[in-house]
C-alpha cells in the first residue's frame, strides 16, 4: 500500500468516527427522560395547540429516522440547533469561543512539547539518574492531580498572596484593543497549570522512545566509528527517536483539551471550557451537545493530522 | 518464612519489599475508609448545618481545615465527602473491571468477528473524549449516584479490555491451554479455570491504576456542577469558587487536597502491587494511560 491509500484509510476512519459521535449525540437527546420535548411538557402555560406548533417548527413531529436524517443534514450545514440561553444558533455561539480556547491551547501545546522533548532527551542520556527519577515521580504525581485544583493552588500563590498575576480572564477590563503583554500576563497561570499536568508524561514518552533508539545497531556503529556523544545524539538518535512522539501529539491535544475544559473555568478564560461550565449551569442542552460534537471532532482531526504527518516523516512505515 | 508461602504471605512480603510509597498509600486509604464509615461518630450532628457566626474561619486547632462560607466545619464535610468518592471509586472501578474482563476474554478467546466488533467499539471509546461525553450523559440523565457510577464505569473499560485481551492471546499459545483444548475442555472451563486465574494479578494492578481516573472524573463532574450528593469534594470546590478570592484559600485547598491524596494513594498502591506481583514490569516507568495510548497506534 502506498502513502495515498494510507491517508485515504485514515480519512475514512476519521469520518466514520465523526459519524459515530453525531449518532451518539442524537441518541443522547432522545434517551433523555421525556426526550427533546421534555422542557415543553413541563411548562404549564403551553397549550396543546402551541405544543403542536412548536414540535412542527423543530421537526419533532416527524418519524424518528427522518428526524435523524434532518439532524445529520443540520450538522453538515452548520444548523446545530438554537441555544436556550443566548437564543442564537449554537454554531455561532461556539464559533465565537473557539479563538480563546486556541489562544490557550496552542501556546500550552508548544510549551509542553518543547519542554517535554528537552527533559525526555536529557533523562534518556542517563537512565535512572537523579533527573530521570525526578521526572518519573513528577509524572505520577501530576497523573493523580486534579487540574482544576492545581489551578486554584497557583492562583492562591500568585494572585492572592503575592498579587503578581491577574486572577482570571483573558484580558484586563481596561484593555480596549488586543494587547499582547496583557494577554501574556493572563496566560501564564492557566498555561502553567496545563503544562505541569502534562509535561512529565510527555517527557517519559520521549525518554522511552530515545532509549529504544540508543540501543539500535546503527548507534553502536556510530560509537564504534569514534563519533562524539553529541554527534551521536543530535545526528543519529534524535531524529529517529522523536518520530514516534509525533503521533503522541494528537493524543496530548486531547489531554490538554479536556484539561482546558476544567482550567478555563478556574481562570474564567472565555473559551469553550467556560462555555461548557456555564451551559451546564443553565441546562442549555443544544450548546452542551454541540460542544461534545466539537470537542470530539477536534480530537479526531488532530489524531488524523498527526497520523498523516507521521506517514510523511517516516519512510519505513508499512501503511497497514 | 517458609510456612508463610501461601498466597497472602507472598503478597504481603512482596508489598513489604515494594516501595514505601505503597505502604503510605495503604495507610492513608485505611484511615480514609475508617473516617468515612465512622463519620457519624467522629463528627456528631448534621455536618451540613449552617452557622453564619463562624463564616470562613481560617484553619485553627478547633477547625483544622477551617470553616466554609456557611460556617460549616470543613474537616467534617471532607470526612463525610469521602463516602461519595470511595463508593464511586470502588463501584465504578468494579464496573469497568468486570466489563473489561468479560469483553477482553471474549475478544481474546473467540477471536474473529467477535474480536473485531469488541475492539472496534473499544477504539471508538478511546478516541471520543470521555469527559465531555460523561458530562452530557450525566446532565441529560440526571446526576444521581447510580448514573454517575454507571457512566464512568461504562466509558472507561476499553483499556482493561486491551490488557486482558493481550494477556489472553499470550496464554492461549501456552502448552497447557493447548492440551486442555485438544482434550476437549469446554470454552467456559478454559476461560474460568485457566485464563482468568492466570490474569488475576494483572487485573488487580490495572483496576487499582484506573481508580485515580475514576476519582478525578467524578471530582470533575462535581466541580462542573453535576454533583450526586450535596456533600462531596468536587462540589465543595464548585461552591468555593465564588469565595476563595476573598482570601479564604482553605476553601479550595483542602477539598482538592483530599481528591489529590486519595487518587495518589490508589496510584501508589497499584505501583506497589505491580512491583510485588510482576518484578519484570519494574523497569516500565511510563504512566499507564500513556502506555495504553501508545499501544493504540
Amino acid at each position: 500500500m502506498g502513502l495515498g491509500s494510507y491517508i485515504g484509510r485514515r480519512l475514512t476512519i476519521a469520518v466514520g468516527l465523526i459519524f459515530v459521535v453525531a449518532t451518539l449525540n442524537f441518541a443522547i437527546l432522545h434517551i433523555a427522560p421525556g426526550g427533546p420535548e421534555a422542557v415543553l411538557l413541563q411548562n404549564p402555560r403551553i397549550t396543546p395547540q402551541a405544543r403542536v406548533l412548536i414540535l412542527k417548527s423543530f421537526g419533532l413531529d416527524k418519524p424518528l429516522h427522518e428526524q435523524y436524517l434532518l439532524y445529520l443534514k443540520g450538522l453538515l450545514t452548520g444548523n446545530w440547533g438554537t441555544s436556550y440561553f443566548y437564543l442564537q444558533p449554537s454554531f455561532d455561539v461556539i464559533a465565537q469561543r473557539i479563538p480563546a480556547t486556541l489562544l490557550l491551547m496552542i501556546p500550552t501545546l508548544l510549551l509542553t512539547i518543547s519542554l517535554g522533548v528537552l527533559l525526555g532527551v536529557f533523562s534518556s542520556r542517563k537512565p535512572f539518574s537523579l533527573l530521570d527519577r525526578a521526572i518519573s515521580s513528577f509524572a505520577f504525581f501530576f497523573y493523580s492531580m486534579p487540574a482544576f485544583w492545581l489551578g486554584f493552588v497557583l492562583l492562591t500563590i500568585f494572585a492572592l498572596f503575592f498579587r503578581v498575576l491577574p486572577a482570571g480572564g483573558m484580558t484586563s477590563v481596561t484593555a480596549t484593543t488586543f494587547n499582547f503583554f496583557d494577554y501574556a500576563r493572563h496566560l501564564v497561570l492557566p498555561m502553567m497549570t496545563l503544562t505541569l499536568i502534562n509535561v512529565a508524561n510527555f517527557a517519559l514518552l520521549v525518554r522511552s522512545s530515545m532509549i529504544e533508539v540508543l540501543d539500535q545497531n546503527y548507534i553502536v556503529t556510530a560509537r564504534g566509528k569514534g563519533l562524539t556523544e553529541q554527534m551521536i545524539l543530535y545526528r543519529h538518535a534524535l531524529r529517529n527517536g522523536l518520530l514516534p512522539t509525533v503521533t503522541m501529539i494528537g493524543l496530548f491535544v486531547g489531554f490538554i483539551l479536556q484539561g482546558a475544559m476544567l482550567t478555563e473555568t478556574v481562570f474564567s478564560w472565555p473559551g469553550l471550557g467556560l462555555l461548557t461550565f456555564d451551559s451546564i449551569f443553565r441546562r442549555d442542552y443544544p450548546i452542551v451537545l454541540s460542544l461534545l460534537f466539537i470537542f470530539s471532532t477536534m480530537i479526531i482531526l488532530s489524531n488524523l493530522i498527526t497520523d498523516i504527518i507521521y506517514g510523511f516523516l517516516d519512510p519505513r512505515i508499512t501503511y497497514d | 518464612m517458609t510456612e508463610r508461602s501461601g498466597r497472602s504471605g507472598r503478597w504481603l512480603r512482596g508489598l513489604r519489599r515494594a516501595n514505601r510509597g505503597a505502604l503510605i498509600g495503604i495507610a492513608f486509604l485505611i484511615a480514609l475508609i475508617f473516617g468515612a464509615v465512622f463519620a457519624n461518630y467522629l463528627f456528631p450532628g448534621d455536618p451540613e448545618l449552617a452557622d453564619t457566626s463562624k463564616d470562613r474561619f481560617p484553619p485553627s486547632l478547633t477547625y483544622p481545615f477551617g470553616t466554609d462560607y456557611l460556617g460549616r466545619d470543613q474537616l467534617a464535610l471532607i470526612t463525610y465527602g469521602a463516602r461519595v468518592s470511595l463508593i464511586v471509586a470502588f463501584v465504578a472501578g468494579a464496573i469497568l473491571a468486570i466489563v473489561g474482563i468479560i469483553t477482553g476474554l471474549m475478544a481474546g478467546y473467540f477471536g474473529g468477528k467477535i474480536d473485531g466488533l469488541i475492539m472496534r467499539t473499544a477504539d471508538v471509546f478511546l478516541t471520543i473524549p470521555t469527559l465531555p461525553l460523561i458530562l452530557v450523559v450525566v446532565m441529560v440523565m440526571g446526576p444521581s449516584l447510580v448514573n454517575v457510577m454507571l457512566i464512568i464505569g461504562l466509558t472507561n473499560w476499553p483499556s482493561m479490555t486491551r490488557i486482558v485481551r493481550a494477556d489472553t492471546l499470550t496464554l492461549m499459545k501456552r502448552e497447557f491451554i493447548e492440551i486442555e483444548t485438544v482434550m476437549g475442555a469446554s470454552p467456559l472451563r478454559i476461560i474460568f479455570k485457566h485464563l482468568l486465574p492466570n490474569q488475576i494479578s494483572t487485573i488487580l494492578v490495572y483496576t487499582s491504576l484506573s481508580i485515580p481516573v475514576v476519582i478525578l472524573t467524578e471530582a470533575a463532574l462535581e466541580f462542573l456542577g453535576l454533583a450526586p450528593m450535596s456533600v462531596s469534594w468536587g462540589f465543595m470546590l464548585n461552591m468555593a469558587m465564588n469565595y476563595w478570592i476573598t482570601g479564604a484559600w482553605w476553601l479550595t485547598f483542602f477539598p482538592g487536597l483530599a481528591i489529590f491524596s486519595t487518587s495518589l494513594s490508589f496510584y501508589l498502591v497499584s505501583e506497589g502491587l505491580k512491583e510485588a506481583l510482576s518484578p519484570k514490569l519494574k523497569r516500565k516507568r511510563e504512566s499507564w494511560s500513556i502506555q495504553l495510548a501508545a499501544k493504540r497506534k
